[in-house]
């Protein structure tokens, strides 16, 4: 398919540099091939028609008990930063840069992540997503991931910020095999206007699907949807945001998801200052998840919370350390 | 289609064709209706034990939210799109999906059940029998919503009949659960109710108009008091 790059980026260290530089290219070859969002269409009907502002795709595998990047390519406002490995796991960690620095109307960011078998990964961002003025639009970032058996993805992207007159929507499409294991967390804030005021975006949209392989077919195991509409009805008040600024959410999926694990989960958020609740989904294939949702009225707050809870999944299922990205 | 059959025998021999459907579905939003609803908050209790309701208004305050967010979103939403003609299997499984906290799914799934037993009895129809045998094959866990959506199509209701009768029927056990609850008055519950008919009717006109991509947006509020809910120490209802 892309020989090229797949041989060069295995050897080579910074594919920072060479995705670049290959670039041109592969650009309308991969795409086609690879991208089931090549063609812009969106679940919700309207279409973004242009092409994406920035492409992402990444291809982890598993070589010797270290994870590295078989294949990557990246266009546009989107790119990674050189690989780190944070520990002596084997796990890579890749950081998403969006050189443009935000999210304006109209712009499609498509990102397109696979692990191979037993490959491992760690994915954040290098700062906040952060949604600035779409008018008579939105600003749309479309995600998706394949988990092959025994692959581990942890998504931790940094902050959504969505600022006065911005809407924005997030699709996630996951799909695993019974044996994968996700984590992965978001926290949302509440943005600003010049005024001060917060809630002032138009709406956000966060819709994560979680599918399961059963062999047969991919089944939901979860389907997440986020949908804050400020202009629409008080979304402060009881039942909605109940007076916080900030929502948070985890996502775990994995085959050692029990409901001990929920209650661990639980007494930990107990010592934080925000208002969870945490839950198993339903189970498929023997593939079981746990969602986390939170109020708060600080990302400190919530970061803190998600934090720790990654913090124990890491320890518990695999003896590692926190993260600590140092990003700040 | 599926309605022809099933209108006959059934109660349109009492009433005349117009409304043949009338009884029937009277007699599937009755409150005494043994689905077991009387057993579910679906996550008032959590606000009860807060202090956060406390009296007739705060109930209808969490009841319109309940109505306007998620009986729109997930259960008025999947009536809709069963009776648009998607497939019953799918539906099951994003509703199982989407019931992120386990009390509610499983809500759901138990009064789902119940509804399918007790429409197999009185309003038998092919297209019941195939969502009863997609539960018991395991395909489809049975949710309430999709349950009450198939007996109502094969009566012939009219989608937003169906929709009024099933949201008014929800907020009816609701608030009868309540007055037992927090307690409130009678008079109080019938002053509630009828607030929550107008609340009913904005939902019918707001669920013809959501797309796709806005099944089962939840209520976050509402949402961590359900998944709380689990670990609440004294509690009256199932979830």
């Amino acid at each position: 398919m892309t020989p090229v790059v797949e041989t060069l980026s295995a050897v080579v260290e910074p594919v920072e540099t060479l995705s670049a530089v290959v670039e041109p290219v592969e650009a309308q070859g991969f795409r086609e091939a690879q991208s089931p969002h090549a063609q812009p269409q969106s679940p919700g009907g309207q279409a973004q028609s242009q092409a994406p502002r920035g492409v992402l795709n990444l291809v982890i595998g598993e070589r010797n008990g270290r994870s590295i990047a078989s294949r990557q390519f990246h266009q546009g406002a989107l790119r990674v930063l050189r690989p780190h490995y944070l520990d002596d796991s084997g796990q890579v960690c890749y950081v998403v840069v969006n050189p443009g620095g935000a999210y304006l109307g109209a712009d499609l960011y498509v990102l397109d992540v696979e692990l191979e078998a037993g490959a491992n990964l760690l994915l954040t961002t290098q700062s906040a997503t952060k949604v600035y003025r779409t008018p008579g639009s939105f600003a749309e970032q479309r995600m998706t991931v394949n988990l092959a058996e025994n692959a581990r993805l942890e998504l931790l992207p940094d902050q959504l910020i969505a600022y006065r007159e911005a809407s924005y929507r997030q699709n996630t499409h996951i799909t695993m095999t019974p044996t994968s294991s996700l984590v992965m967390a978001e926290v949302v804030t509440p943005g600003w206007s010049p005024d001060g005021a917060s809630f002032r975006y138009e709406e956000l949209r966060l819709r994560t699907e979680i599918r399961v392989d059963t062999g047969n077919s991919a089944e939901l195991l979860a389907l997440d949807n986020v949908l804050i509409r400020p202009p629409s009805a008080d979304v402060t008040g009881l039942g909605f945001m109940e007076g916080c600024s900030h929502l948070g959410s985890l996502l775990v999926v994995d085959p050692r998801v029990d409901q001990e694990l929920a209650d661990c989960l639980h007494q930990l958020s107990a010592g934080h200052d925000v208002y969870a609740g945490i839950s198993l989904t339903r189970t498929v294939a023997g593939a079981t998840g746990l969602a986390l949702r939170a109020l708060s009225n600080s990302t400190g707050e919530l970061n803190h919370l998600l934090g720790a809870c990654t913090a124990h999944l890491r320890n518990r299922w695999y003896g590692q350390q926190p993260l600590n990205l140092r990003k700040y | 289609m599926i309605s022809t059959d099933s209108i006959t025998g059934g109660p349109g021999s009492i009433t005349g064709a117009s409304s043949s459907y009338q009884l029937a579905l009277q007699q599937l939003t009755d409150s005494a209706l043994p689905t077991g609803a009387f057993a579910h908050s679906l996550g008032f209790e959590g606000y009860i034990e807060r202090g956060l309701i406390h009296d007739e208004a705060t109930f209808g305050t969490w009841l319109s939210a309940f109505v306007a967010q998620q009986l729109t979103y997930s259960d008025a939403l999947a009536i809709r799109f069963f009776y648009e003609g998607l497939p019953l299997a799918q539906l099951d499984s994003q509703l199982s999906a989407q019931l992120l906290p386990r009390q509610v799914r499983e809500a759901s799934i138990k009064m789902g059940t119940r509804l399918l037993e007790i429409g197999q009895e009185v309003f038998p129809s092919p297209a019941l029998e195939l969502y009863r045998d997609l539960v018991t094959a395991g395909r489809a866990a049975g949710h309430q919503p999709l349950a009450f959506a198939v007996v109502a199509r094969s009566l012939g209701v009219p989608l937003p009949e169906a929709l009024a009768a099933y949201l008014f029927a929800a907020v009816t056990s609701l608030t009868q659960n309540a007055v037992r609850a927090i307690p409130l008055g009678q008079n109080a519950g019938q002053r509630l109710l009828r607030k929550a008919a107008d609340a009913v009717a904005a939902a019918v006109e707001e669920v013809q108009h959501l797309a796709p991509d806005d099944f089962g947006a939840i209520s976050p509020g509402l949402e961590i008091s359900q998944m709380r809910h689990e670990r609440q120490r004294a509690r009256m209802f199932m979830s």
